[in-house]
């Protein structure tokens, strides 16, 4: 290994140093100090001269070697199966986007028209005990128009038209049993007179259409118990 | 939409997931070739290359979320992608390649014979290019990652180690025992009068 100072004047470079710097140098330029190392150490190390000389035909080998594929591309096939995918694969999406917009907005359709029809019967179902609408006007006229020997007056809890509380000609209903009168509430409806078929009452067909008023003997339990039709109904 | 050259990898990837296809052939134009050449050159063989690059691509379509801007660009992230792909390859078919064998349609040695050689020297050219491509594809494949980024695609240390996801001193260390690998495998194979001649 020489030991002298070469021609940049610096200390000479090892031969560990020259296998590690020869093949950074190649591309430097003439006055790079390292190349001018590199090549006073070749000069003086016949070894790394040889090493040198193999490294530079091996370079050059690699460099016609990366030459030899430098334009090498994908088979145009390639592009073509890849792209075939990329279609397959969005059209795939859209049309599974499409099906979940489609399924949730069904969902939501079916969503507020129940909740529509769940209002409208919460709203018919309240008119029907409001006193000064509909229904409940004509049991209140009904009421009003009661014959002689029952109780005339009407109480008005909540939005339920409630009839006076006298022990009249109840009927019980199939089923029940009777409890004490304190306990119960006579509330008087409008029904259908078809309706009483299914309270054990015989309904003459022809009239069964026709509303007519009823009382019905509501016990603590909130179920009827007993039904009474009012004289001017039967 | 249209392409703009200056527009990001990711924000072209983002494009592509949501199923802009424009964005997607422009990234697909983009790397395909550097990908194959890297496949093809770690393989030796076409068909191998073809098969990696296309199933990166599949990657790509399918799982665009695999890939993390914020840890580092799309062209590492495919060179990583390839690398996995081309291990695979490597670990499923054994070194069969003999010395001096010629290999697929991606190679084309005939295209850089010299027209002023004579078939002599045209043969022994085509032999030692035979050889030198052998050698690289025996050799283990850290290094030859290292050779073929960094002598074959010319790239810089910097982006190599990109690529490999790696720091410079690694790439540096590997292409450093690579060269000296295939120096000594092609010294083995070929050189008695070189040596001679640089002992003169």
């Amino acid at each position: 290994m020489p030991n002298d100072n070469d021609i940049t004047g610096r200390m000479p470079m090892t031969c560990e140093e020259f296998a590690m710097a020869c093949p950074e140098v190649r591309s430097a330029s003439d006055d790079n100090t390292l190349r001018q190392a590199v090549l006073a150490h070749a000069r003086q190390c016949p070894r790394c001269a040889a090493l040198q000389s193999n490294l530079q035909t091996l370079q050059d080998d690699l460099r016609y070697l990366g030459l030899e594929t430098k334009d090498a591309d994908a088979p145009p096939r390639v592009q073509m199966r890849v792209m075939q995918e990329f279609r397959t694969k969005h059209k795939t999406m859209k049309a599974r986007r499409i099906a979940w917009i489609g399924s949730w907005g069904l969902a939501t359709a079916a969503l507020v028209a129940a909740a529509a029809s769940w209002i409208s019967w919460r709203h018919d179902h309240n008119l029907i005990g409001r006193p000064g609408t509909g229904s409940a006007e004509v049991a209140q006229s009904a009421t009003n128009q009661a014959p002689a020997g029952q109780s005339t007056e009407g109480l008005v809890l909540g939005d339920t038209f409630v009839a006076s509380n006298s022990s009249g000609d109840f009927t019980l209903l199939p089923g029940s049993t009777p409890s004490p009168m304190e306990d119960a509430t006579v509330v008087r409806v409008q029904m259908q007179r078809g309706a009483l078929g299914a309270l054990g009452f015989t309904v003459n067909e022809e009239h069964a259409a026709d509303l007519i008023q009823v009382d019905l003997l509501v016990g603590d339990d909130g179920l009827p118990q007993a039904v009474r039709l009012p004289e001017a109904t039967e | 939409m249209p392409i703009e050259r200056d527009d990001r990898d990711d924000v072209l990837l983002r494009q592509s997931a949501k199923g802009d296809q424009d964005a997607f052939e422009f990234l697909y134009r983009k790397y395909q070739a550097a990908l194959y050449r890297f496949a093809l050159r770690m393989t030796g063989r076409a068909w191998a290359a073809e098969e990696i690059v296309q199933d990166v691509f599949m990657t790509v379509i399918r799982e665009p979320d695999k890939f993390d801007p914020h840890r580092g660009t799309l062209g590492g992230f495919l060179y990583g992608v390839t690398r996995n792909r081309v291990m695979k390859h490597l670990e499923r078919s054994p070194r069969d390649l003999p010395l001096g064998e010629k290999t697929d349609e991606g190679f084309s040695p005939d295209t850089l014979a010299s027209k002023e050689l004579t078939p002599a020297e045209w043969a022994e050219l085509h032999e030692r290019r035979a050889q030198v491509r052998a050698a690289v594809l025996d050799l283990p494949v850290e290094f030859r990652e290292a050779i073929v980024l960094c002598e074959l695609e010319e790239m810089s240390y910097e982006e190599a180690a990109s690529a490999l996801d790696c720091p410079i001193g690694t790439i540096r260390s590997r292409l450093h025992r690579g060269r000296a690998l295939l120096l000594a495998k092609l010294e083995m194979l070929r050189d008695v009068p070189r040596r001679a001649n640089a002992e003169r």
